[in-house]
């Protein structure tokens, strides 16, 4: 095989039919997610041996690399959102509620969005780019043929990482937010820290923070198996490695909006789920 | 852990000797889109048959297909007596043919964020079960078996593609295959590399009695040892026979790599 040709193609070889190529894509993506739940279900069940001390890596990697773009970022979110939120109460007289509005708000949409967004940009492309690599030079294919399970090996640890991770520095950004909004309210609003707290007592219920949290879980999930599907499904040549990776920041945005969108739906017209 | 007597080596001064290790009969595909046409090869234990072929001729991706890393349209593998459809699904192909079968792919292939002894240890780790000291053990005295004596942190991207090759064949061999595949094993070596990890190969060959197919469109390899050599082009079989029967042979693709400067 040459690097970077497009492989194997014969003088003669007929084009793959494109329903072919639709229904192949759907099968391997409904495979990926079925064997990405088995062997995370492994993962958790048995600890992993090797695998496991994979886990740990990612999760280094994954979560506690990132601490430090989503301190920074949870902060300034916190602070543009108070102004924000303040500027619009103007109109009513009401920037004291702007408190209870981080509260509600932080927990539930920012926090989990904002931790979502930057680990799209940080580690989704880092992910596909990573499998693409791998598929390009045939380590994937390595692995198959000395009957290893490139799920159980390369996707389920990144996923048990990033489903820890990803919680985590959502309660992290909440923190954060929240930090932001007093900085705001207090510093530029010329509100009390006692004021302050009050605000977010009224309005901040442990719902909120739950809420935030299954969305943490499920936006995880989306950003891993998506970052999967991206980087093991590649051709063969160097230049799918930057293709999977800007493919992936763009499908992981659509997916945890698209999600998230349909989990505000029902909140807004189902109140009283969750 | 001392590495367990090469079950290859048994089968081939036995009952077994003389009875193909590897055969493919009639195998086209990949199913999608075809460019591999009714192929019947076969490996005998012990062995080397060499696949010679042009670039694009088809080669490895007759190789992709019997190893079951693409799904077949026809045909049938046959791996040691066993024998396994080509045309179901590659993820179902068992872990028993895989673990039969070592290979090493062009560009060696090995995992580069993971050290090599932890690559040669992974077969050991996933197939036999062994604990993490035995699995390290075996591994170290995998890579001493094909000359290479590295630090436990050594990483693939900090040695050569030589040694790389090297530590891919180690890792082939780990589950002790009756069969190794070697699909353009002297792709980007210099030609003493290339010589060396050739008898390399052949030593091992020796030692532990498995039977090794090599895709190259390097006609030395025809005359290195080679049992029977196939010649493809246009993903079909156009010449298949020995060294001396494919010199007299007649076909343009054979008289062309056969009488490439320095193919010999």
């Amino acid at each position: 095989m040459t690097a970077g040709a497009v492989l194997p193609a014969g003088p003669d070889a007929p084009a793959l039919r494109p329903e072919s190529r639709l229904s192949g894509r759907f099968v391997s993506r409904a495979r990926l997610v079925g064997r990405s739940m088995y062997w995370l279900a492994w993962l958790i069940g048995s600890g992993g041996g090797r695998v496991g001390s994979g886990v740990q890596r990612e999760i280094e990697t994954l979560g506690i690399g990132a601490l430090r773009l989503v301190g920074a970022a949870s902060v300034l979110v916190g602070l543009i959102a108070t102004f924000q939120i303040a500027y619009q109460l103007s109109a009513y007289s009401a920037q004291s509620m702007s408190g209870q509005a981080i509260g509600w708000f932080g927990a539930r949409e920012l926090g989990p969005l904002v931790v979502a967004i930057l680990v799209i940009a940080r580690s989704a492309s880092r992910i596909a780019g990573e499998f693409a690599s791998m598929s390009v030079n045939a380590e994937i294919d390595a692995l198959r043929a000395m009957g290893l399970d490139p799920i159980k090996y390369l996707v389920a640890p990144k996923l048990a990482a990033l489903l820890l991770a990803l919680p985590a520095l959502t309660i992290l950004s909440d923190g954060l937010i929240l930090l932001g909004g007093w900085v705001g309210n207090t510093m530029f609003l010329g509100f009390t820290t006692g004021f302050y707290l009050e605000q977010l007592r009224v309005s901040f219920t442990i719902r909120d923070l739950i809420v935030g949290l299954v969305k943490a879980v499920a936006f995880a999930l989306l950003i891993g198996l998506v970052a999967a599907d991206e980087g093991l499904n590649v051709e063969r040549r160097v230049s799918a490695i930057s293709e999977a990776a800007t493919r992936t920041v763009v499908a992981c945005l659509i997916a945890v909006l698209a999600f998230d969108t349909l989990m505000n739906a029902i909140f807004y017209f189902i109140p009283s789920f969750l | 852990m001392a590495l367990p007597a090469p079950e290859a080596v048994r089968r081939n001064t036995g009952w077994m000797a003389g009875i193909p290790v590897l055969e493919v009969r009639h195998l086209t595909g990949p199913a999608d889109a075809p460019v591999i046409h009714d192929v019947n090869l076969k490996l005998d234990a012990g062995k080397t048959h060499v696949v010679l072929g042009l670039i694009h001729s088809g080669k490895s991706m007759l190789m992709r297909l019997l190893l079951g890393l693409e799904r077949a349209e026809s045909g049938t593998v046959v791996v040691e007596g066993r024998s396994y459809e080509a045309t179901g699904e590659t993820e179902t192909v068992t872990r028993d043919m895989r673990r039969r079968i070592g290979v090493v792919f062009e560009g060696s292939a090995l995992l580069a964020r993971i050290s090599i002894i932890e690559n040669v240890e992974l077969p050991l780790l996933e197939h036999r079960h062994t604990n993490a000291k035995d699995a390290r053990d075996a591994a170290q005295e995998l890579l001493l078996m094909v000359g290479m004596n590295v630090a436990e942190d050594t990483t693939p991207l900090q040695v050569g593609r030589a040694e790389q090759r090297r530590v891919a064949l180690a890792r082939a061999l780990a589950l002790d295959p009756g069969i190794l595949i070697m699909d353009e094993p002297s792709h980007g070596l210099d030609p003493h590399a290339a010589a060396e990890l050739d008898d390399t190969v052949k030593r091992l060959q020796q030692e532990r009695g498995f039977g090794v197919m090599i895709a190259s469109h390097e006609a030395r390899y025809a005359f290195r040892g080679a049992h029977e050599i196939s010649v493809m082009a246009g993903g079909r079989i156009v010449e298949q026979g020995t060294r001396d029967e494919l010199q007299a042979s007649s076909h343009e693709v054979v008289r062309q790599l056969l009488n490439r400067r320095g193919s010999r």
